[in-house]
């Protein structure tokens, strides 16, 4: 009586099984070998699959945060720069100012370098970078600053309109020289405190808006990232330059003419202490950005490890993997030649 | 005892040698069919010298069950595993790369670099394409599932088909049993025909047989149902010729018994006709509710507002996604089946039909009271920062569609894939170990009634030296007649 029984079937399907198995182990082991990668990650990863997809996603996400910080980054640095060659001719001007009070030189002296200041100052307001103008606020697409030197500029005429307004006759006019100092001075304080505030400021002088670019600097973090051209530092400038320009005409008296010159040399004072504080201001933000880049990019580092450990294999784990999963299939063909061998009917001649 | 009796003993063993010769070659011819149980024939004496060979039919009743029942959930699991993998396939793309959480992360990409450079109108068009993209991304999957659920329901159809067949033939295959054991016929072959019929029939549904007298069978789903007393019982389906997403299938019926659906990855489906239903009624529905929950988080953190007032709930309007129902907004934390299949971008931002991308970085997609940016200044930003910031802030999703019910759009889009591919994992695993228990049962039942031609050649060989013995037996007997007739002589 037999013991143990075993079906032909048994036998042969056995092995087939078998060679089956290790051939689909054979197909995934050789995709990972070229990926680098599972071969299915879904069903390996199971329902960290999703921490997988989002992983790759915010790595993406965070590379283009790096992108656009380094854009960020560029326009901060051409505002640093058009601050600092404003500030030189801001400099400059102010010791123009100084130089002329008292020193009995011609008016037209002054005058010119004042407009040089104005027109080199307005130039540099109206920079693009990027096709975006950098001291615009938002209005990007909009030049900052009117030429207040160009004949028929609106800032001109409401200029020379409040002078007229205020002693009944143009700068130009020889009745000017009896413009008293204090008139001058109290005339002044009215004109600057009208023209640097709006409507006139922004009909006059500017198309900037006083917002100024609000960017996304990392996941959760906003910083403001442009200067506009409407911050109190640039007006008083704008203001001081122009009038000098415009008033500075030889006929006032040297009362009026040094009243003018000092009201001008505090505006630019201001202007400039204003433009410190912007700078310094600025170069936080600077910071900020390059710190946060510099986070993202460790971030991208991190998240890049974690998803290679997720969905990462060895590739030499892999490639030894083949190698015995070929060495067995070998050995399991010649095992199924020799048992299709193994018959009786053989041996029964 | 004389030589008379001698000769006919050897005659009779003649005999039956040429009848145990036949099982033999019945066994032999077929060794390569799985249906076929061996056959043994054994020999019984009846009377003092008489011999009588008797044909049996091994069969082991314990493995047959276990190896139906292993069939029945190998055959649930695998239909289940593929059902997914299809599913997945045409819905998320290979290895996810078209799933809607890739779509959505290419789109909030595009959007963050349009809002570092809101000026640049390229970049604007750009953020509106990749928009276009996800949407078309969510469209394609709402269809891409309510095809394979009307595909599914005519497998199914054509499965409840084909198991009303395999049980017309069980019902002939039972009667020829029934038949020939009243009038004690050999009834071996049929019993090989059912016992495949039932093989069959187990792939389809998860069946227990219960044998009665004369060899009937009668069959009973794990439900409880009736599937062949007697006469076959019918399975009924109705299938409905188009899916959408508020489309509900029809059940199965098992002599007026719904078949209840499989549920889970390592599915409780046995058998093909449960895990079709539960791929149409469960794995298809959970996957377009999760679709029709990232549109809706979609709308909503595009929806605009009153400018006056950016944290007023009420007023908003879709922006940038929109949907059939705008200008009103879809309700908070409720799903809306086949949200997902008719969401769309809103004309006012899309230049293919007139629109404009900039409207997306000014507001105004809603109507002129929405406008934001009035001025139209190229660097506002604001909006942009806010729409990206929404796509990460926590809104309520519906808990019925499965993937959580407090999360952002992102991480939602990333949990629906989690939950998909968590369900085909347990599928997968299960499809293994339910496949090796198949054919380990498979296996044991081959080798407790299967052939084994070595055994049979053996057995051929002791046939052939009874078979010379007998007949030398008779030449012998006849040699010793012939000498007594010489001798007569």
């Amino acid at each position: 009586m037999k013991t143990t029984f075993i079906s032909s079937q048994a036998v042969s399907n056995a092995m087939r099984y078998q060679v089956l198995n290790m051939q689909q182990e054979l197909a995934k082991a050789q995709t990972e070998v070229t990926t680098g990668k599972l071969a299915d990650p879904g069903v390996t990863l199971g329902s960290r699959t999703g921490q997988a997809v989002s992983l790759s996603r915010d790595v993406d996400r965070l590379n283009g945060l790096v992108d656009s910080n380094n854009l960020i980054s560029t326009r901060l640095t051409a505002t640093q720069d058009a601050l600092g060659q404003i500030n030189d001719l801001t400099q400059t001007f102010l010791s123009a100012l100084t130089a002329d009070k008292g020193s009995g030189v011609a008016s037209t002296v002054t005058q010119t370098a004042a407009q040089t200041a104005l027109s080199s100052v307005t130039s540099i307001l109206n920079t693009s970078v990027n096709g975006e103008y950098l001291f615009a606020g938002i209005n990007t697409d909009v030049q900052p600053i009117n030429d207040s030197g160009a004949t028929g500029s609106a800032a001109n005429q409401a200029l020379n309109d409040a002078f007229q307004t205020r002693f009944g006759f143009p700068p130009s006019d020889p009745a000017a020289a009896n413009i008293s100092a204090s008139d001058m001075g109290d005339f002044i304080d009215q004109l600057v405190s009208d023209q640097t505030t709006d409507p006139a400021w922004s009909s006059n002088w500017s198309n900037a808006t006083d917002q100024p670019i609000t960017s996304r600097i990392s996941l959760n973090e906003t910083a403001e990232t442009s200067v506009s051209a409407n911050s109190i530092g640039t007006k008083k400038f704008m203001i001081a330059a122009a009038m000098v320009s415009n008033f500075m005409q030889g006929n006032l008296n040297e009362g009026a003419r040094d009243a003018l010159i000092d009201k001008a040399s505090d505006l630019i004072t201001d202007s400039l202490t204003d433009s410190a504080s912007q700078q310094a201001q600025l170069g936080l933000t600077e910071n900020k950005v390059s710190s946060a880049t510099d986070r993202i990019k460790s971030q991208v580092d991190l998240f890049q490890r974690n998803l290679n450990d997720l969905e990462g294999v060895d590739p030499y784990e892999a490639s030894t993997k083949i190698t015995s999963l070929l060495g067995q299939i070998e050995t399991s063909y010649a095992l199924t030649a020799r048992i299709q061998q193994l018959s009786l009917v053989n041996y029964l001649k | 005892m004389s030589l008379t009796t001698a000769l006919n003993i050897a005659q009779s063993a003649l005999f039956n040698t040429t009848r145990q010769t036949t099982v033999v070659s019945q066994n032999i011819s077929n060794s390569g069919n799985p249906d076929y149980a061996r056959r043994s024939a054994t020999i019984v004496s009846t009377a003092p010298g008489a011999t009588v060979v008797n044909i049996q039919r091994t069969t082991d009743d314990v493995l047959f069950r276990s190896n139906m029942k292993a069939l029945s959930s190998y055959e649930g699991q695998n239909t289940l595993l593929n059902g997914m993998q299809n599913l997945g396939l045409a819905v998320n793309g290979v290895d996810n790369a078209d799933s809607a959480a890739s779509a959505l992360g290419d789109f909030q990409q595009a959007l963050n670099l349009y809002s570092a450079t809101p000026s640049n109108t390229s970049l604007g068009e750009n953020t509106v394409e990749s928009a276009r993209q996800l949407v078309r991304n969510l469209n394609d999957g709402t269809n891409a599932i309510q095809s394979f659920r009307t595909d599914m329901d005519n497998q199914i159809s054509q499965a409840v088909a084909d198991l009303n067949n395999l049980l017309n033939s069980f019902d002939q295959a039972n009667r020829t049993i029934v038949a020939g054991n009243q009038t004690g016929a050999d009834v071996s072959d049929a019993e090989d025909q059912r016992d495949g019929l039932l093989k069959q029939i187990s792939q389809y549904v998860s069946i227990s047989a219960i044998k009665r007298d004369n060899g009937d069978m009668m069959l009973v789903t794990s439900d409880g149902a009736t599937l062949y007393e007697t006469v076959p019982r019918t399975v009924t389906f109705d299938p409905v010729a188009g899916y959408d997403a508020t489309t509900t299938g029809n059940a199965i019926k098992v002599d007026g018994v719904p078949l209840s659906a499989g549920t889970g990855g390592n599915t409780s489906a046995s058998g093909r006709l449960a895990a079709m239903v539960q791929l149409r009624d469960s794995t298809a529905t959970t996957m377009q509710s999760q679709l029709d929950e990232i549109a809706r988080g979609l709308i909503n953190a595009f929806a605009e507002t009153d400018p006056s007032d950016p944290t007023a709930t009420a007023g908003k309007t879709p922006g940038l996604f929109t949907w059939d129902g705008a200008p009103a907004m879809p309700t908070d934390g409720t799903l809306d089946p086949g949200l997902a299949g008719r969401i769309k971008i809103n004309p006012a931002m899309d230049s293919t039909v007139g629109g404009n991308a900039s409207v997306l970085r000014d507001g105004g997609g809603g109507g002129a009271g929405y406008v934001a940016n009035p001025d139209g200044n190229a660097s506002f930003s604001d909006l942009l920062i806010r729409y990206s910031q929404n796509l990460d802030k926590p809104i309520a999703f519906d808990p019925a569609a499965g993937a959580g019910s407090n999360a952002s759009v992102m991480t939602y889009s990333t949990n629906a894939i989690s939950s998909f591919e968590a369900a085909r994992k347990d599928a997968s695993d299960a499809a293994d170990n339910k496949n090796a228990l198949m054919t380990r049962t498979q296996q044991a039942l081959s080798n407790s009634t299967g052939v084994n031609i070595d055994e049979e050649m053996s057995m051929m060989l002791d046939l052939e030296h009874s078979y010379q013995a007998s007949a030398r037996m008779i030449s012998t007997v006849d040699n010793m007649l012939s000498a007594l007739m010489n001798a007569i002589h």
